[in-house]
């Protein structure tokens, strides 16, 4: 008998205003698993993620996260449950420190009875964080921001997470360890991931699994392999 | 000595205007509304505290009903106001509008009930006064520095070392980061409209008791916290208040070389030359 799905994505439509992006999208995320969502610019990536999470107004579909419905819970609720996203652009408290922007997370995450990451192991993930504590987190390299972005994302007790262009604004060696640390923590801690991306190769190193999207709708959906085999470029 | 006389009058005053442009700078700078309906918060803390103290409520009583009152009132105008508007994806400018229309409200609900004439707080010791050197000052303008003072430190404290205030910055540095990692900044503006609300209650009531209180008196004291906002640089709770102080105490020393009716006219004109030269502000953070 297969693994259930931890990620359970159904027949999604969602849009802004009076236009649809997407036209009945279905994926699946397993446990531990990362799924690499590509497609061209403008073809629904970020809405995707956006209508996962709730925070689009003018989604409709099914959206399952380790078995239980969410898709009729607000945003908090869905966070609460463990879907994480880590936004594009930096997913930081900018003015604040880096102490200030996990405390403050950890917070309202981590005071659960499930609780399965706080500050500490977020500091051991990154530990280029923590001799900086007191440092603003504005004024960090556009690396070790998004360190800190997956660790705010990472706290609490995470299921799923949701990577919006994490490599935007980043050099290729650092894209090549973040990536590294998300595959880790996936494996490590059984939170199941996707990332949407613009830089193809680099995600397709840590790829489980490659869903393609184009003009809104799913028009691959495999793994990396099958990917390359079916000449997955000319959909870009 | 006159000098000295105007100086401590202008810095007691500043210390009151300093609580209003620092809450206003809170308001602002996490729900990014420019909720001018403050002044009208303002107004009514002194007519609450008029209300009980006449109904028989000793002074210091009355003074913290006036907060509950004032929290309470601006909690509701966030909540009611301000909140459905951003439901409906209201621009800035409606926001800014709806906040005059509320500030209208309150200011003639003020006058409707209890006259737009000039009111007294009921308090005997208002009169007495106490000398510092050479200079004296009344009971209600003691108490306005110190109790301005200690407000000013204590929401600097509660914004640098509580959870909720850091939670605040939080939401104020990034309103679509906190709000998918649990923040919850719609009930963070509702309660940092109440924090802000409330204190503004204390500078509310002891200016009214120093100076008497009219519906419309609080108009000027934002206008003049506004700019101190501004000059001090957006969002700095620190050169909101020492702006404040500033720019009070430039307007009574100025009246011993110009005529007092050009005392506001001369300052304000200082500061749009200041703004010319420095823009963000006497204490804007310096880019890193």
């Amino acid at each position: 008998m297969s693994e259930p799905a931890l990620l359970d994505v159904k027949c999604l439509v969602a849009g802004y205003g009076n236009k649809t992006v997407l036209h009945d999208v279905s994926f699946q995320v397993m446990p531990g698993k990362v799924l690499t969502l590509l497609g061209h610019n403008g073809c629904g990536k970020t809405t995707t993620l956006k209508a996962i999470l709730g925070l689009n107004d003018r989604a409709k579909g099914e959206v399952w996260l380790g078995g239980r419905r969410v898709d009729q819970e607000p945003v908090s609720a869905r966070v609460a449950q463990g879907l994480r996203l880590l936004p594009e652009g930096r997913g930081i408290f900018a003015t604040l420190t880096i102490g200030e922007n996990l405390d403050v997370v950890a917070d309202r995450n981590c005071r659960v009875p499930d609780s399965r990451i706080g500050v500490q192991e977020v500091l051991k993930l990154f530990p280029a964080l923590a001799g900086r504590l007191s440092t603003l987190a504005g004024s960090l390299s556009g690396g070790q921001q998004q360190m800190l972005a997956l660790g705010l994302a990472l706290l609490g007790s995470p299921r799923c997470i949701l990577l919006d262009e994490p490599s935007i604004g980043l050099a290729p060696n650092l894209v090549e360890r973040l990536f590294d640390m998300v595959r880790e923590v996936c494996r490590s801690a059984g939170v199941g991931a996707v990332l949407v991306e613009q830089n193809v190769s680099a995600s397709m190193k840590i790829a489980d699994h490659v869903t393609i999207l184009n003009n809104g709708a799913v028009v691959f959906d495999g793994s990396p392999d099958e990917a390359r085999e079916s000449n997955f470029w000319h959909f870009f | 000595m006159l000098f000295l006389d105007l100086l401590a009058d202008g810095v007691v005053t500043g210390c009151a205007v300093g609580v209003v442009a620092v809450t206003f700078t809170m308001i602002y700078s996490t729900t990014r509304v420019f909720h001018v309906a403050h002044a009208g918060i303002y107004t009514v803390a002194g007519y609450s505290t008029w209300f009980l103290t006449t109904r028989g409520l000793p002074f210091w009583l009355a003074i913290i009903c006036s907060i509950a009152v004032c929290a309470a009132v601006g909690a509701l105008i966030q909540h009611q106001l301000y909140t459905r508007l951003a439901r409906r994806d209201a621009p800035p400018l409606v926001l800014l509008i709806a906040s005059l229309g509320a500030l209208v409200v309150i200011q003639n609900l003020m006058a409707a009930l209890f006259s737009p004439n000039i009111l007294q707080i009921p308090a005997d010791w208002r009169v007495l006064t106490v000398g510092i050197g050479s200079i004296r000052l009344s009971m209600p303008q003691i108490l306005l520095a110190v109790s301005s003072l200690v407000i000013f430190a204590g929401l600097l404290a509660w914004s640098r070392y509580t959870s909720l205030g850091k939670r605040t910055r939080a939401v104020a540095a990034n309103e679509f980061l906190a709000e998918i990692t649990r923040l919850e900044p719609r009930r963070v503006y509702i309660t940092v409209m109440a924090i802000a609300s409330g204190v503004l209650a204390v500078p509310g009531s002891l200016t009214a008791l120093d100076h008497g209180l009219q519906p419309y008196t609080g108009t000027l004291v934002l206008l003049t916290a506004t700019i101190a906002m501004i000059a001090g640089g957006m969002g700095n709770l620190f050169g909101a208040f020492v702006t404040s102080v500033i720019l009070a105490a430039l307007q009574t020393t100025s009246t011993l070389v110009i005529p007092g009716q050009w005392s506001i006219a001369a300052t304000f004109g200082l500061f749009v030359i200041l703004m010319i030269v420095a823009p963000t502000g006497l204490f804007a953070r310096r880019p890193r």
